[in-house]
C-alpha cells in the first residue's frame, strides 16, 4: 500500500476530528497494517494459484515410479492393456485411440454446430430472441455430467441399438438434402456464368436438374447403405461422441460468440458499405478477424471433451481396443479419463504397483495437454483483442 | 455470381444460423423430457397395497385400519391362486418320475415369478432380503412381473444364421391339463384385486432413507449427502476466492508474478474433473492425511479447488464490472483503499459476485469425478453434521451412476435412478435460474 494511501485512510477513521495529521507513529503503524494486510491477501492469492503447481508436482510424483519401472515404450506404443494379468502389460495404445476418437467425434459435432449457432447469436438474431437462446445455452452447460451419461445409457444406447440403422439414414437426409439442394443451385448458378443471356435460363433449369437428380440418387443410395447397419452395442463411440458434443456446445459457443463481438462495429460496416451480403461479410471479414478467438473456443470444447469422465464411463462400452478399421464409430472404446475412473477401485489396495502408478501417468497425460491447450487458447484470445485493437 | 444467388446464399446461411439454434434448443428437449416424465415417476406412481404395506410396517404411516382391512381382502383374492398350488402339488405327488422332475422345475420358476409379483406366500417363512418380503409395490412394475409369470423365456438357436433368438412361450401350455391351468387367466383378471392399485404422490421419496440397497424407501443420504459437499465446497471457495479476486482487481501490481499466477489459475480452470479426484486423493488423504479414508471433508476440498477458478473469474468480473466513478468517490472522501473494497465496492458488485457462486455451486452439487476417490460410497446411512469429518457419504451424483452401472438389479430399479436424476437436474437448474434472475436485477440496475 502506498503512503498516500494510508494517510487518507488515517483522515478518515479520526472520528473525533482533533487533528487532521497524523503523528509519525500512526503513520508507520498504518503503513505496517496495510502492508500486512495486502501481503495476507497475496498469500492467499497465491495459494489458491499455486494449487495447480501442487496439482502438478503430486501427479508427477506418483506417476514417475510407472515410467521408472516400466519405462515409456510400452505405455505409449502397444495396445495390450491386461494391467491385472500375472504378467500385467500396460500397453496404452487403444486407450489413446480411443480418447482421441471420441474426441474428434465431439468436435465434428460441437465445432460446426458451435460456431454457427455463435455467428448466429451475434450477428442473426434480434434482441429479444437472443434473451431466450442465452439460457438454453446456460441450461446445457449447467446439466451435470453424470445426468448426460445416463441418458447416454439408459435412453441412447438402447435406442441406438435397435433403430441405429433408420436413425442414421434420417440423420444423412437431414444433414445431406439442404447441403444437396443448396449447392446444386450454386453449381447451376456457377456453371451457366459464361452462357449468353437469352438461353441462359433453360440452360441453367437443364443443369440444375441433372445435378439434382444425381444429388438424390446418391443421397439415396447413401441412406440405403446407412439403413442396413445393425448396430451391436448400443454403448459405443458414436453415441459417446453425440453426448459430448452436445456437452462441448455451451463452451464452443460462449467463447465463439465472445470473439465474434470482440470485432466490433467498425469491420461490419465497412463490409457492408463495399456491398457485402450479411452472410459474405461474416465468412470473409468477421471469422478471419475472430479467427484465433474462435481457435480458442474450438480448444476449449476438445478440452471438455477430452476431460470429460462421466459420460465416457457409462457409455463408451469401456473396451481397450483399437477400432477397426480406426475411424469405425460403431465400435466400443475406452477413454484416458474412464480407465482411471474405473480401475482405481481396484488399483487402491495396490498402491506402488505399476497399476496404481499407471493411471497417475494417464493423469499426467491429460494434465500436460490440458495444459498446452489453454496456453494455445489464451494466445488466441490475447491475438483476437490485439488484432482489431481492444 | 448473380445478385440472386448472393441472396439465396445469405437466406440460406440465416437459415443454417437458425437451424443450429433449433438443433441446440431441441437436444437440450430431448434431454430433459425423459428425465422429466419418468423422474417424476418415481414421485407420482400408481402404489399397490403392497406399498402402503411396506410404509405401515417401516414407517407407521397412512390409516392402520384400513391398510389392514386392504390386506385381508388382497389376501382373500389370492387365496385361489395358492390353494390352486396346493392342489397342483398333490397331483404331482402321484405323477411319474420323469413328468414329475420336469413339472417340479416348471412349479419352483412359477413359484418364484410368483413370489416376485404378489410377496412371499402365507405360512412361508419371513425371508431374509427386504425385497423378497414385499410384493410388487409399483403397478407399472407388478405389470412386468405378471409377464414373467405368463411366458417362460426361452432361447431358440434352431437358425443358426441369427444367432439366438429369444422366445416368450405361455407357462399355460406347460400346465395344461392340471389343476394350475385356470392359474392363469384368474391371475391377469383378477391382477387388481390382489394388488389394489391406487394413485399415489410418495413425496416422502424425499425424506426418506433407502431399504435394502434402493429397492424400496427414498434417497435422503443422498440429498443430505450432495447438500455438505456443496457446502462444503463452497466454504472453502468462497472464501479463498473472493480473497483473490479482490487482490488480482484492486491491489495487484502489473507485473510477472501477477501474470503468472493468473495463467495458475486459468489453467486450474482446464484441469479435467478427474484429475482433481486422483489429485484429492494423492495429497489431501494419502500426503496430508486430512482423514484416514473418503470423507465428506476431503470431497469438500477437492471439489473447492475445482470450482476455484470460476468463483474467481466470476468475482472479478463483477468487481470490475462497478463503475469507476464509484470508487474514485470513496477514495475522495477520504476512505482507506481497503475500507473502499469493503464499503463500497463489494456491496455494489455482491449480485454479480453472487450469480458467479450460485452457478459454481451448482457445478459442485452435480460433479462426480472428483468426489469417486475423495468423499463417495455408493450406500450410507444419512450422516450427522459432526461425523462429515471423517466419514464418506452417498451422493446424488455419484449413485446415479452407481445404481444405472454396477447395480445387482438395475433394470429393476428404473424409477429410482429417474428419480436422482430429475431430483440433481432439479437442483441444478433452479441454482441456475437464481442466478439468471440475480443477473437480470444487476443489468436493470447498472442500466438505471
Amino acid at each position: 500500500m502506498t503512503v498516500k494511501g494510508s494517510i487518507q485512510s488515517g483522515i478518515a477513521t479520526r472520528s473525533d476530528g482533533s487533528s487532521l495529521l497524523m503523528n509519525h507513529r500512526t503513520r508507520r503503524q498504518q503503513r505496517v497494517v496495510g502492508f500486512l494486510g495486502s501481503g495476507f491477501l497475496l498469500a492467499v492469492t497465491s495459494l489458491s494459484s499455486f494449487a495447480v503447481l501442487f496439482i502438478f508436482y503430486f501427479i508427477a510424483r506418483d506417476a514417475f515410479p510407472f515410467f521408472q519401472l516400466q519405462g515409456f515404450k510400452q505405455f505409449f506404443t502397444s495396445a495390450h492393456w491386461y494391467p491385472s494379468s500375472a504378467t500385467p502389460e500396460f500397453g496404452s495404445l487403444a486407450i489413446f485411440i480411443g480418447s482421441g476418437l471420441v474426441t474428434l467425434g465431439a468436435a465434428l459435432v460441437a465445432v460446426p454446430l458451435g460456431i454457427t449457432a455463435a455467428v448466429c447469436l451475434s450477428d442473426v438474431l434480434p434482441f429479444s430472441t437472443r434473451q431466450v437462446v442465452k439460457p438454453v445455452i446456460e441450461i446445457l452447460a449447467a446439466i451435470p455430467s453424470v445426468a448426460y451419461g445416463f441418458f447416454a445409457l439408459v435412453v441412447f444406447a438402447p435406442l441406438l441399438q435397435e433403430r441405429g440403422g433408420q436413425l442414421l439414414q434420417v440423420a444423412s437426409w437431414v444433414i445431406g438434402a439442404p447441403v444437396a439442394i443448396l449447392g446444386v443451385v450454386v453449381a447451376g448458378d456457377l456453371l451457366t456464368d459464361r452462357i449468353p443471356a437469352s438461353s441462359r435460363s433453360w440452360a441453367r433449369w437443364i443443369l440444375m436438374s441433372v445435378l439434382g437428380a444425381v444429388a438424390f440418387w446418391g443421397l439415396w443410395r447413401l441412406g440405403v447403405s446407412l439403413g442396413g447397419i445393425t448396430i451391436s452395442s448400443g454403448t459405443n463411440a458414436l453415441n459417446v461422441s453425440i453426448i459430448l458434443g452436445i456437452m462441448a456446445l455451451p463452451t464452443v459457443v460462449s467463447v465463439a460468440e465472445d470473439a465474434i463481438q470482440a470485432t466490433g462495429r467498425e469491420l461490419r460496416e465497412g463490409s457492408y458499405a463495399l456491398g457485402a451480403t450479411r452472410s459474405e461479410t461474416i465468412l470473409r471479414t468477421i471469422l478471419p478477424a475472430a479467427s484465433s478467438g474462435i481457435m480458442a473456443a474450438v480448444i476449449l470444447g476438445v478440452m471438455r471433451a477430452v476431460g470429460e469422465t462421466m459420460v465416457v464411463w457409462m457409455a463408451s462400452g469401456n473396451a481397450a481396443q483399437i477400432p477397426q478399421p480406426w475411424y469405425n464409430m460403431l465400435q466400443p472404446v475406452r477413454t484416458l479419463t474412464a480407465t482411471i475412473a474405473g480401475d482405481m477401485g481396484e488399483a487402491d489396495q495396490a498402491t506402488g504397483s505399476s497399476r496404481f502408478h499407471v493411471l497417475f501417468a494417464m493423469a499426467l497425460c491429460l494434465l500436460v495437454f490440458s495444459f498446452v491447450c489453454n496456453l494455445v487458447s489464451e494466445w488466441g484470445v490475447r491475438r483476437t483483442r490485439r488484432k482489431v485493437g481492444r | 455470381m448473380r445478385l440472386e444467388t448472393r441472396k439465396l446464399l445469405d437466406r440460406s446461411f440465416t437459415a443454417s444460423g437458425v437451424m443450429a439454434i433449433v438443433l441446440m434448443t431441441a437436444a437440450l428437449v430431448i434431454l430433459l423430457a425423459p428425465m422429466f416424465i419418468r423422474g417424476s415417476g418415481a414421485i407420482f406412481f400408481t402404489a399397490t397395497v403392497e406399498h402402503r404395506r411396506l410404509m405401515m410396517e417401516k414407517f407407521e404411516r397412512g390409516n392402520r385400519p384400513t391398510i389392514e382391512a386392504e390386506i385381508a381382502s388382497a389376501r382373500s383374492a389370492r387365496e385361489p391362486v395358492y390353494q390352486m398350488m396346493a392342489e397342483f402339488e398333490k397331483q404331482v405327488e402321484v405323477m411319474p418320475a420323469t413328468e414329475r422332475r420336469k413339472m417340479t422345475t416348471q412349479l419352483k420358476e412359477l413359484k418364484k415369478a410368483l413370489r416376485a409379483l404378489l410377496g412371499p406366500a402365507p405360512g412361508e417363512t419371513r425371508p431374509m432380503l427386504m425385497r423378497d418380503q414385499f410384493g410388487q409395490t409399483r403397478w407399472d412394475r407388478a405389470q412386468v412381473k405378471l409377464g414373467r409369470v405368463m411366458f417362460r423365456e426361452e432361447w431358440d438357436y434352431s437358425h443358426p444364421e441369427r444367432g439366438s433368438v429369444k422366445v416368450m412361450k405361455p407357462r399355460v401350455d406347460d400346465f395344461a391339463g392340471t389343476a394350475l391351468a385356470p392359474l392363469f387367466p384368474y391371475l391377469t383378471a383378477h391382477l387388481d384385486k390382489m394388488l389394489l392399485p391406487a394413485k399415489t404422490v410418495y413425496w416422502q421419496f424425499l425424506t426418506d432413507e433407502s431399504f435394502d440397497s434402493h429397492f424400496f424407501g427414498g434417497i435422503w443420504p443422498e440429498l443430505l449427502g450432495t447438500f455438505y459437499l456443496t457446502i462444503g465446497a463452497m466454504l472453502f471457495a468462497i472464501p479463498m476466492g473472493l480473497i483473490a479476486a479482490i487482490y488480482l482487481t484492486e491491489y495487484a501490481p502489473e507485473n510477472t508474478f501477477v501474470s503468472f499466477l493468473r495463467t495458475c489459475i486459468s489453467t486450474l480452470a482446464g484441469v479435467p474433473s478427474i484429475v482433481f479426484g486422483l489429485f484429492g486423493l494423492a495429497f489431501f488423504i494419502n500426503t496430508l492425511g486430512v482423514s484416514q479414508s473418503k470423507s465428506v471433508l476431503v470431497g469438500s476440498m477437492t471439489l473447492a479447488l475445482m470450482i476455484l477458478p470460476t468463483v474467481i473469474r466470476a468475482s472479478e468480473e463483477a468487481i470490475l464490472a462497478v463503475p469507476r466513478t464509484f470508487k474514485e468517490a470513496a477514495l475522495s472522501l477520504g476512505a482507506g483503499r481497503w475500507h473502499t473494497v469493503m464499503t463500497v465496492i463489494l456491496p455494489a458488485a455482491l449480485p454479480g459476485i453472487l450469480t458467479g457462486i450460485v452457478i459454481s455451486m451448482g457445478r459442485a452439487a452435480g460433479e462426480t469425478a472428483p468426489i469417486i476417490f475423495t468423499a463417495a460410497v455408493s450406500v450410507g446411512k444419512p450422516l450427522a453434521l459432526w461425523q462429515v469429518f471423517t466419514h464418506p457419504t452417498p451422493a446424488l451424483s455419484w449413485n446415479i451412476y452407481n445404481l444405472a452401472t454396477e447395480h445387482e438389479a438395475m433394470d429393476e430399479i428404473r424409477h429410482v435412478q429417474y428419480g436422482l436424476v430429475l431430483v440433481l437436474v432439479t437442483l441444478v437448474l433452479l441454482l441456475n435460474l437464481t442466478a439468471i434472475l440475480l443477473r437480470a436485477r444487476v443489468a436493470k440496475r447498472l442500466r438505471g
